[in-house]
């Protein structure tokens, strides 16, 4: 798992939250995991394949999930429900495509898998058990953790 | 939903912006709502055939603008359209097929809502600001 992997995914997340949001995240430190395991109760996985192949696990604390689509939607919302989940589903999506985007600059080409959203760590599924780095994105509202493991199709 | 920093400096797109923004916005107010999903449903296929309708009118109106102006991005820009129209496209026949559920109309309101949001607020931005530079060169 390389660490170079890793700044597409903030820099997508900078530019997504600013179009759709009005938010600049600024970036927490990087931390290695042993697995993907979410950290808060609304999460989106999504698979990659291609040169790289793995997991991106896009965790959110409830009320910066439910504060997303308030200000997305201009309206209250009170519950993690279908709604909550599909918007944030999409957002985890655009992000992982402009990073690919990204990461395509550099002659690597990726596809996504759609993406699955979850609550809790029920329903978790079955992603990659292998090493990942968190990325801390933290915003006004909230701090949204991106678990990255992807790996070269070939022995890095 | 509507926010100012989305003009893109062409008073018919602007319009059409805040009508889809303003249509969108009703639609989550009616999906989001507590009333028994029987009494919404009409309300949500009406929003369903107005969106196969205006977004055809909208995209129309705004290629032609793209290519009065000569915007370099027009394919590229045609394409998203097209993909876009296709997906609402499939969401229509799904429910001509399966019928409306509430989840699934909910998945599909935060589909259009986030879309809208992205398309307008970068990908239509380079068309205002394709237009700006031209405005300055003139």
């Amino acid at each position: 798992m390389r660490v170079e992997y890793i700044n597409p995914f903030y820099q997508a997340t900078i530019d997504v939250f600013r179009v759709m949001l009005s938010l600049e995240p600024t970036r927490g430190t990087l931390r290695a995991v042993e697995e993907l395991v979410p950290v808060s109760e609304a999460n989106v996985g999504i698979g990659v394949t291609g040169d790289l192949r793995g997991s991106l696990l896009y965790s959110f604390p409830a009320s910066m999930a439910l504060e997303m689509v308030r200000i997305m939607s201009g309206m209250e919302m009170t519950k993690l429900d279908a709604f909550v989940t599909s918007a944030l589903s999409e957002v985890a999506n655009i992000i992982s495509g402009n990073a690919l985007t990204y990461l395509a600059r550099n002659s690597l080409t990726c596809d996504i898998s759609p993406p699955q959203a979850f609550v809790g760590s029920k329903g978790a599924m079955a992603m990659s058990t292998e090493k990942a780095i968190v990325l801390p994105l933290i915003t006004d509202i909230g701090t949204l953790e991106i678990s990255i493991s992807l790996h070269a199709k070939h022995v890095e | 939903m509507w926010k100012e920093h989305y003009r893109v400096g062409s008073d018919l797109i602007d319009t059409q912006h805040q009508e889809l923004f303003r249509r969108v916005s009703a639609f989550i107010k009616v999906v989001q709502s507590d009333r028994p999903w029987e009494e919404r449903l009409e309300e949500v296929e009406e929003t369903l055939v107005f969106m196969q309708h205006y977004v055809i009118i909208h995209f129309a109106d705004e290629e032609q603008l793209q290519q009065e102006i000569g915007y370099p991005g027009f394919e590229k820009h045609r394409q998203i359209h097209e993909n876009f129209k296709a997906e609402v496209q499939a969401f229509a026949k799904t429910v001509e097929l399966e019928g409306f559920n509430e989840e699934k109309v909910q998945e599909f309101s935060a589909k259009v809502m986030t879309w809208l949001i992205m398309h307008v607020g970068r990908e239509d931005q380079k068309i205002g600001e394709f237009l700006r530079s031209k405005e300055v060169t003139n």
